[in-house]
């Protein structure tokens, strides 16, 4: 039996798995659109986005737009990387759960 | 491996799976700029036969290009930049753009009538719904092109009036109705799709 691939700890987080594919689908997106799409408090979200940004798996850009702050983000390459990685990692494990 | 383990790894796959589908799914609300388009077009031409022939349209484009980028400015910041969104903003602008100058230099040269109007805002509104329809595989908006087509065409061989008659109901029917259906759809996307959804937990 091939050895199983181990998860990505920094991705596994439902939240930052959920932040990571919504940022892999759009080139950049606010604070409050993942809030609403991902249902979080700020606090959570802020913190799970800081996780990600320390991972090097998100960018963050903070800009005033009609003189109100707006938070960016998006996903850098290692970021894609890492959840490609993550998405294959997680097919396998489920293609050996399968296979048992 | 746990059936729980298993089962764990699934919803992971699937968590995955929606929320591309729903970053994918957002595209930003345009209907209004037909709507608004074709009530500038309109006013354009009503002002346009009742005197101020040479100021009309620039003047009305301008005024509704103005009101266009305040109000999109108001509503971008709530929706994410996409390829997609950015596509359609380079379809539309480059259309507008082009029409709008050379629309203004015939005006200005004394050379535009009816028909050369009719004929190059309806093959580039025509370019503009085909180009964003293949893009959004969208049927409806590549039917608009068809009309926007036809009118450029036929306006060609019309008379003036009839010519003028085409063109509002092109107006009519691309930009006005377009433009509601487009609105409605919209707001009936928004409310089925709800707002807020799981994953709140790290």
């Amino acid at each position: 039996m091939p050895d199983l691939p181990e998860l990505n700890p920094v991705i596994h987080g439902k939240l930052r798995l959920a932040l990571l594919s919504l940022l892999s689908s759009v080139e950049e997106a606010e604070f409050t659109w993942l809030r609403s799409k991902t249902g979080s408090t700020d606090g959570n979200l802020g913190a799970q986005l800081l996780k990600l940004e320390e991972a090097g798996y998100v960018g963050v850009e903070k800009k005033f737009v009609q003189r109100k702050p707006q938070t960016l983000y998006r996903m850098t390459e290692s970021g894609r990387e890492a959840l490609t990685e993550y998405v294959q990692a997680l097919k396998q494990l489920l293609g050996s759960a399968i296979n048992a | 491996m746990t059936d729980q383990v298993a089962e764990e790894l699934k919803d992971r796959l699937s968590l995955i799976e929606s929320m591309i589908a729903e970053g994918r799914r957002t595209t930003e609300s345009w209907g209004w700029t037909f709507v608004l388009w074709g009530v500038a077009y309109y006013i354009a031409i009503a002002s346009s036969a009742f005197g101020h022939s040479t100021m009309a349209w620039p003047v009305t484009m301008i005024a509704a290009a103005v009101l266009s980028g305040v109000i999109a400015s108001r509503t971008a910041s709530r929706h994410p930049e996409t390829t997609t969104g950015r596509a359609m903003m380079a379809i539309w602008l480059g259309m507008g753009i082009s029409v709008f100058i050379v629309m203004l230099s015939l005006g200005f040269s004394g050379r535009a009538d009816l028909h050369i109007a009719v004929a190059i805002i309806g093959a580039m509104l025509g370019s503009a719904n085909a180009t964003s329809s293949f893009i959004l595989k969208w049927k409806l908006q590549f039917a608009c092109a068809l009309v926007w087509w036809t009118t450029a065409a036929i306006s060609c061989f019309l008379s003036e009036t009839q010519a003028g008659i085409v063109f509002l109901a092109a107006i009519f029917f691309c930009q006005i109705v377009f433009g509601i259906y487009c609105m409605i759809a919209e707001s009936r996307k928004l409310k089925a799709r709800g707002e807020g959804q799981g994953a709140s937990h790290a």
